[in-house]
């Protein structure tokens, strides 16, 4: 990309946001490395490892064999004794061809063996449908990996989140996973030039508002923003919180907001069934039942596995229509 | 049982040590498999129509019978799988009760000296499988299996193309007698351990029934100095040691070491060369017996070994007969 | 192929007997109930353990197997802290939390006993790459059964570690059963090591009732790791006397009693005394001794084990997280 604008506005695509941020953090710590199918010569197939192979050398940018539990065993063991690898699993889909070693091995290791071992591991990944992928491409697996003591999952929204997050995440000394999703890759947001942490565990606030709370994660979160605006012409101010982090989930920050709007809604590609919408639902129900004036929405994937065809994936998709449509029927108004 | 032939596979021909502290060969018991096949649709091709084999505890005969669905008959000796040596040795004791008409071995000197060790004076075709390979021959399984039939069946006459090679009669003083087709080693060492020879500085005294230049193993030590063919009527001692000469030689496949050598002699058949414990005796380069300390060993080449068949020569006889031609062709030529 | 001094064969000697010794009094302890949950006990294979671990040292990894106890008792693990972790007890090595299949010691390099088949061999390359990059002599060795060797993450293991040149030997004690089934029902080959060639490196059988052809190959497998020469495939024969899991052995199902007869005729232990005894290097009285001092302090560690608190219910939610100073911290 060319930057003409003043270092104020840096404007920078997401996908540039996680390469920056790769290659900051392997400045500052040589016990990081990047393993994947693709990262090193490729530079990724989203390239988001673009330019690592030339700064940093083979030695610590490996194009692994397609074998992820070969690779993910092989940041678990670099992880267990002083290393700091990111591991690259192309498609978040693929991650099922390695769950022994995710949800056994990298989850469980500390705790089975008394709290000695750290497993300070990423795990970067592409989830999201939209682009004709099909069904093996396309999923939004996060909800899998929220259900697993051990693991922390992270999930951008935008450039910003994307580099912040990716430093917090790298330099925590805990597996976690960064979902990121492929159609915002071109995405373009301000983001600071330095190394900077967005912290674990924190929700954000994206859009304050008084009188409806809009829970979303990755790429519902500007859909979300989008459906705010729509419903501000019925005279709703909707607030829209990102959480950013979904394991562990910032509970107080969301409760917070629903206690002060009274009613919610929460927003994911991922299909809605056992979502993790669900789990976020509960919570604020759990915390503040007494606040509430309608039932907890959600609005998430129809149960079926990601379709080709575009009429069928657009059918699939949720996105600020179908939001605002859920929260005016929350609210029993017509649209 | 005249008219039949013998099959002998050792299954753990071909995968010790010297894969790792040398560059052997492995041989894995698939491409055994194949080869067995290979042989048994050769001999078939000469005419032969009844098989004897050993049963080994990898199933390598009986699978490539199996697999070749042939109706000759193919019977098993009824003896039990040790899945040791011991299991050649009572196959050849069998073979030789049963006077079958010729024996196709597979493996390395190890495997024909086992057998060697049950039936003496066998009549052989052995093919390699195995690492050093003095003893057994490169040659093409199909081929192999043809020149067995083709003598089996009385086709070829076994005394036409054949030799009978010399060995080295072992006697441990207070203990069972041995055998060794090739070389019989007395070594600096305490055990048997892995049981391959690779390392020089451990050798004592070498009696070698052939020195011949042109191997890998023991037996090119005394070639490289002096050779001495199995046509010829003699065996060569070597004494190893510092205060002599230094020869070059592969004692093991791709492992060239310089051997320290004293003195060096030919001997002449039945003249007997006695040397003393404590030490490992190797016999066709692998530690087999341990000797005590004081305890003789007595060692004797002669010139009563397995009669190995001539593959070339029988196949050369079998043509000029023309055994493997049309009925009309063969009126057109004569014999 | 080195001559071996008598240090290092009373050593191999003695970490089997520590091993069976270790094994045959959990079994006990577990057949009345003392010890909670499952156990897969070593015993018969102690040879492997042993044979290799005695070329070793402390930074050196090894990933183990659910029958992990022997290479954590030959890597020179803490036999209390082993026992205190079997009876489930704050003071074993996991602090109760991961019992009989999950013991490890990190201190020692001991990437874990587990309880995944074929857990073992990407962890394993992944120590060992870590080896290699931070600049380390450092090697791996990865130990796991003839029925772990048809899940796929052995293939994939094996593959990047020939790929890489990682400092990695790939350990196959074949004890002949995958759990409950034979190795004929579980794959059509029976050297295992005949797969090491598909990958592109050596593959060796050995024997593995005999600690001395196990010392040795492992030593040449282990210095070609050493010198950055790649990794190596050894397979060793082996046999479990007891199940798959417990003390039972005999009159089970899927194998003769006559056969556990028969491999117990090659006793690695009793094969090692036998030499031991043959080259004046160890008396009857010498390896009563070492039986005797491996039971006591087998006893002192079971007792220890016994006199040990359970971890407080307040654990439960302890050690699942690293508190990270920089980050956001744990759940």
């Amino acid at each position: 990309m060319t930057t003409i604008e003043a270092p104020a506005s840096r404007e920078v695509p997401y996908v540039s946001a996680v390469a920056e941020a790769f290659a900051q953090l392997m400045r500052e710590d040589p016990a990081i490395f990047i393993a994947g199918e693709d990262v090193a010569l490729y530079g990724s197939v989203f390239g988001v490892t673009r330019g690592l192979l030339n700064e940093f050398g083979p030695e610590r940018v490996i194009d692994t064999p397609i074998a992820e539990s070969g690779i993910m065993g092989l940041g678990l063991g670099a992880a267990a004794t002083g290393l700091r690898p990111i591991i690259d699993i192309m498609f978040m889909d693929f991650m099922g061809v390695c769950m022994d070693e995710v949800v056994n091995q990298i989850a469980k290791m500390k705790y089975m063996f008394g709290g000695k071992a750290k497993i300070p591991l990423t795990i970067h990944t592409m989830a999201g449908a939209g682009t004709s992928m099909a069904a093996q491409h396309s999923q939004s697996l996060e909800a899998w990996f929220c259900h697993v003591p051990g693991l922390k999952v992270v999930m951008p929204s935008g450039p910003y989140e994307a580099k912040g997050l990716m430093v917090a995440a790298v330099r925590d000394d805990n597996p976690v996973i960064v979902v990121n999703t492929k159609t915002i890759l071109g995405m373009r947001a301000h983001v600071p030039e330095e190394l900077y942490e967005i912290p674990l565990g924190k929700a954000h606030v994206v859009r304050p508002g008084t009188n409806f709370t809009i829970l979303a994660t990755g790429r519902m979160v500007g859909e979300s923003v989008r459906a705010a605006e729509l419903l501000a012409s019925d005279g709703l101010d909707v607030e829209v919180i990102d959480p950013r982090t979904l394991q562990p989930f910032d509970t107080e920050t969301v409760v917070a907001s629903v206690k002060k709007t009274h009613r919610a809604l929460v927003a994911h590609e991922a299909v809605r069934f056992g979502g993790i919408g669900a789990e976020f639902a509960a919570q604020i129900q759990e915390e503040a039942f007494d606040h509430l004036d309608a039932p907890v929405g959600r609005v998430g994937a129809p149960f079926t596995p990601v379709p080709f065809s575009p009429p069928l994936e657009k059918e699939y998709l949720p996105n600020a229509d179908k939001i605002a449509a859920e929260v005016r029927r929350i609210l029993g108004r017509q649209a | 049982m005249p008219g039949a032939v013998g099959l002998v596979v050792n299954p753990a021909s071909g995968k010790d040590i010297r894969r790792l502290v040398a560059s052997a060969s492995v041989f894995d018991n698939r491409e055994k498999l194949s080869i067995v096949r290979r042989a048994i649709l050769g001999a078939i091709a000469a005419g032969v129509d009844r098989f004897i084999y050993m049963p080994d505890w990898h199933a390598i005969v009986a699978s490539a019978i199996a697999e070749l669905r042939e109706d000759s008959e193919f019977e098993p000796l009824p003896v039990p799988s040790t899945d040791s040596a011991l299991d050649t040795t009572r196959a050849a004791e069998r073979m030789s009760e049963l006077g079958v008409g010729c024996v196709i071995t597979l493996g390395g000197d190890g495997t024909n000296r086992a057998f060697a060790l049950g039936w003496q004076d066998a009549p052989l075709v052995a093919i390699s499988t195995g690492t050093n390979n003095v003893f057994p021959q490169m040659v093409e399984g199909t081929v192999a299996g043809a020149a067995a039939g083709l003598v089996a069946s009385g086709k070829v006459p076994l005394r036409e193309a054949s030799r009978q090679v010399k060995v080295v009669h072992v006697g441990i003083e207070g203990e069972k007698d041995d055998l060794a087709l090739i070389d019989a080693v007395l070594l600096d060492e305490a055990f048997v351990g892995a049981r391959a020879i690779w390392s020089p500085a451990r050798l004592k005294t070498l009696v070698l029934a052939r020195a011949e230049p042109a191997v890998v193993g023991m037996s090119a030590i005394g070639g490289l100095l002096h050779p001495v063919p199995d046509c010829a009527d003699a065996g060569l001692v070597v004494e190893a040691g510092q205060g002599g000469q230094e020869v070059m030689a592969p004692i093991a496949p791709g492992l060239y070491a310089p051997v320290h050598v004293r003195t060096f002699r030919q001997i002449g058949l039945g003249e007997t060369v006695e040397v003393r414990g404590p030490g490992v005796l190797a016999l066709d380069g692998e530690r087999e017996r341990r000797i005590k300390p004081g305890q003789a060993v007595k060692l004797t080449v002669r010139r009563n070994g397995p009669i190995v068949v001539d593959v070339p020569a029988v196949m050369h006889r079998a043509a000029t007969r023309g055994f493997f031609r049309s009925a009309q062709s063969e009126a057109l030529d004569g014999d | 192929m080195t001559g071996i001094s008598t240090d290092v064969l009373l050593d191999i000697h003695r970490r089997m007997v520590r091993i069976r010794t270790f094994e045959e009094e959990a079994g006990k302890l577990m057949e009345s109930g003392k010890i909670p949950g499952a156990l897969h006990l070593y015993v018969g294979e102690e040879a492997v353990a042993a044979g290799v671990m005695v070329h070793l040292r402390d930074t050196d990894q090894i990933t183990s197997t659910h029958r992990g106890h022997g290479h954590l008792v030959a890597k020179g693990g803490d036999l209390k802290r082993m026992y205190a972790e079997l009876f489930g007890r704050a003071t074993g090595y996991c602090k109760g939390k991961g019992g009989s299949m999950h013991v490890s010691d990190l201190d020692l390099g001991m990437l874990g006993a587990n309880g995944i088949v074929g857990a073992g061999p990407p962890i394993a390359i992944g120590a060992a790459f870590s080896n290699k990059y931070r600049g380390t002599d450092d090697v791996t060795c990865c130990f796991f059964g003839d029925g772990a060797s048809n899940e796929g993450t052995f293939h994939e293991a094996a593959n990047m570690a020939a790929l890489y040149k990682l400092p990695v030997i790939f350990i196959c004690e074949n004890n002949g059963f995958g759990e409950f089934t034979r190795q004929e029902r579980h794959q059509a080959i029976h050297d295992i090591a005949d797969r090491a060639a598909g990958y592109g490196m050596p593959g060796v059988v050995v024997d593995g009732m005999d600690a001395l052809a196990v010392y040795e190959s492992a030593g040449e497998a282990i210095a070609r790791a050493r010198r950055g020469d790649g990794p190596t495939f050894l397979e060793y024969k082996t046999y479990r006397y007891f199940d798959h899991v417990g003390v039972r052995g005999m009159g089970v199902i899927y194998r003769e009693d006559s056969e556990v007869l028969e491999w117990r005729q090659r006793d690695p232990i009793n094969l090692m005394e036998a030499r031991l005894a043959e080259q004046g290097l160890l008396s009857p009285e010498g390896a009563a001794e070492v039986h005797e001092a491996a039971l006591a302090d087998v006893r002192e560690a079971i007792a220890f084990a016994e006199a040990s608190p359970f971890p407080e219910p307040s654990a439960l939610m302890e050690d699942i997280y690293t508190l990270t100073a920089s980050a956001g911290g744990g759940a």
